[in-house]
């Protein structure tokens, strides 16, 4: 009786633990595939290691340029908008978090992170290891309904303000 | 050993006529073959519940991306805080005497699995904060106590995060055996309360640090569906039950009856009893609202099977609280949580039965051998008591016996100076064992009630005879 709920115990347990690991680990081959170009370099500053694209190096600074609405052709429908759009700047409790978002005939093709969380040494590396699923997550979604990261809550939550108002912005 | 006991009062005989071997046997079998499934359905059941709880984390972004030492420590550390979550609310659960679990488990059983978790769970968060507190301060290059500094005050929820860590340990250490023993139970009972606060308090930095658990993630609904499950079984079982309970039958004393030296049998009477569905064998968490009692809730035994208006409880006087029951007044108000148990002629699996009753134990014992129906010669009961004062009801045991046509024997005089046995020292030495008493020892379900080292051996003996072990029952009566 005993043995016969802890081998039942085992084997369901087994079982889910399994199907929890097959998950998770299609979330890993989904983020690591696309990001595999931009592993080097988390050593500098945090946002140049999550700006994804290699041609890419976001600075900090990247507020100066006009970049609202660039070379949007204002003609109707989402599949006409182009450009490059600024999320707004979230306060998190680990510093300020920022991005852009690429779009490319109404599809998001690269979001960029120009302010990442970096108070603390911890919060530094949280962010070189959340963005990058963060930006795979979301380039897959299309939107910013993704879920937060595993120990990267306020950056997640950060991250996910900013692209959903450069998402509002860009009008998607 | 001597085998008449004089009679005078005539308790009701059962109330419906015994089945036949066949019969019975054949329902027994089926009601053990529920039960069994039953417990075995609840046991995977926690060990689902502990999978799941890692599953999520597998499941969740990121989970798998242990690239470092910190990374792995971290998240070792988050499984073990997981998995103590889901734990102590198991724990919640077996404590919360959801009619169920008593059903098929026994309450008394549901509380020692409760018990053997505390420290393994304490144990767990302890791994939990001091993994986080590693990994965390390895990520930033700091050491563990720059690290907890820092925890603890840069995130909101975490100095309650600690506060619940400091209530489990004193929770836990205050049940500790050893520990628990020199302690008042009330003193006991307050400091278990703060448990509640406990798991309170851990929540905040589950839901807003804890990333599994972040907003918006489908984890998150499960972990606050457990949580509302675990607490509203207390609220509606532990709180609103009795609540309903005591006001529905309106129980009052109407008389404390001395029958023993610092033994009495409290007379209740009430609206409605028998729809409380006592079964002989089962007890109460009784509360007698008088200026020197109300505080003090006691697991007390049904001596007599509930009518419809009138019950019976009898109690020795074991501890301070005890003691000042036998000064209760008639017309005191009573409130009642139960009854629980599963010493009943219910958890039956075999076609004999032999009770074993020593001392105050013997309150279950006359109240089961009343709510059994017996062939003649299927009950076989032996009373035990030290000394002659401690035939408590004994005489109304030989009298259901006479009218059943079972057998009992006695037998008085203090255990065996080498205290490891549960005879008399007189019947020891002539060499008197379960086997010789009982004459289907293997066939028998044994019920065994008394003080707990002097149950331990008998039911000791009883599994050296060869008896399986869904035919040994006993009450273990601790709170």
């Amino acid at each position: 009786m005993r043995k016969r709920a802890t081998a039942g115990g085992i084997v369901a347990s087994a079982a889910i633990l399994a199907l929890g690991w097959h998950l998770g680990a299609d979330q890993v081959a989904a983020t690591t595939v696309p990001a595999t170009g931009t592993a080097a370099g988390g050593a500098a500053t945090p946002s140049a290691s999550s700006g994804a694209t290699p041609s890419s190096t976001a600075s900090p600074s990247a507020t100066a340029t006009p970049t609202t609405g660039t070379g949007t052709t204002k003609s109707s429908g989402k599949a006409a908008i182009s450009g490059t759009f600024q999320g707004t700047t979230e306060q998190t409790q680990f510093g300020p978090m920022q991005v852009e978002i690429v779009v490319a005939a109404g599809k998001i093709t690269d979001v960029k992170a120009l302010q990442l969380t970096n108070q603390g040494g911890r919060s530094v590396e949280i962010s070189n290891y959340a963005a990058p699923i963060l930006r795979t997550e979301a380039l897959n979604a299309q939107s910013a309904s993704i879920q937060s990261v595993s120990g990267a809550t306020y950056t997640s939550g950060g991250y996910i303000s900013s692209l959903q108002s450069a998402i509002d912005k860009a009008g998607l | 050993m001597t085998s008449t006991l004089g009679t005078r009062s005539a308790p009701r005989l059962p109330h419906a006529p015994a089945p036949s071997l066949q019969v019975a046997a054949k329902s027994r079998r089926r009601d053990h073959r529920r039960r069994s499934a039953a417990v075995d359905g609840l046991s995977i059941l926690v060990w689902v519940s502990g999978a799941l709880a890692v599953a999520l984390y597998l499941a969740s972004p990121g989970a798998h991306i242990l690239g470092s030492v910190s990374s792995v420590v971290t998240a070792l550390g988050i499984v073990a805080g997981l998995l103590a979550t889901d734990l102590v609310l198991v724990m919640i659960v077996l404590a919360a005497r959801v009619p169920l679990v008593d059903r098929v488990f026994g309450t008394d059983r549901a509380i020692a699995v409760h018990r053997s978790l505390g420290k393994p769970v304490l144990y767990l968060i302890l791994v939990h904060g001091l993994l986080i507190t590693i990994g965390y301060g390895l990520a930033d290059s700091k050491n563990p106590v720059g690290e907890t500094i820092s925890l603890f005050t840069t995130l909101d929820d975490m100095p309650l995060a600690y506060l619940s860590l400091a209530l489990f340990i004193a929770v836990v250490v205050t049940s500790l055996v050893a520990v628990r023993r020199r302690m008042p139970y009330e003193a006991w009972h307050v400091i278990h309360l703060l448990s509640y606060i406990a798991v309170a308090v851990a929540l905040p930095h589950q839901l807003s640090v804890g990333s599994v658990l972040a907003s918006g993630t489908w984890q998150r609904v499960y972990w606050i569906a457990l949580y509302v499950v675990a607490l509203g079984a207390i609220a509606v079982f532990r709180f609103a039950m009795p609540a309903v309970v005591t006001f529905r039958h309106r129980i009052r004393v109407i008389d404390v009856e001395q029958i023993a030296p610092g033994v009495v049998s409290i007379h209740l009477a009430g609206q409605d009893l028998t729809r409380l569905g006592v079964r002989g064998g089962q007890y109460g968490v009784w509360r007698f609202w008088t200026a020197n009692t109300w505080w003090h809730a006691h697991p007390v035994s049904f001596s007599s099977v509930p009518d419809e208006n009138r019950a019976r409880i009898t109690v020795r006087d074991l501890g301070a609280g005890s003691r000042r029951l036998s000064r209760i007044r008639p017309g005191a108000f009573v409130s009642l949580e139960g009854p629980y148990g599963l010493f009943t002629a219910k958890a039956r699996t075999a076609p004999y039965l032999a009770l074993i009753a020593s001392g105050i134990g013997i309150t279950p014992i006359r109240s089961l051998l009343e709510d059994s129906p017996l062939r003649a010669h299927e009950a076989t009961i032996l009373l035990r008591g030290s000394d002659p004062d401690q035939r408590y009801l004994w005489n109304e045991v030989a009298g259901i016996a006479r009218a059943t046509k079972s057998d009992v024997f006695a037998m008085i005089g203090p255990r065996a100076s080498h205290g490891d046995a549960w005879q008399s020292a007189e019947d020891w030495n002539r060499g008197v064992t379960l086997e010789s008493t009982f004459p289907h020892l293997l066939q028998s379900d044994i019920y065994v009630c008394g003080p707990q080292a002097w149950t331990d051996l008998v039911v000791r003996d009883a599994r050296l005879a060869g008896v399986p072990e869904h035919q040994i029952h006993q009450e273990r009566f601790t709170s």
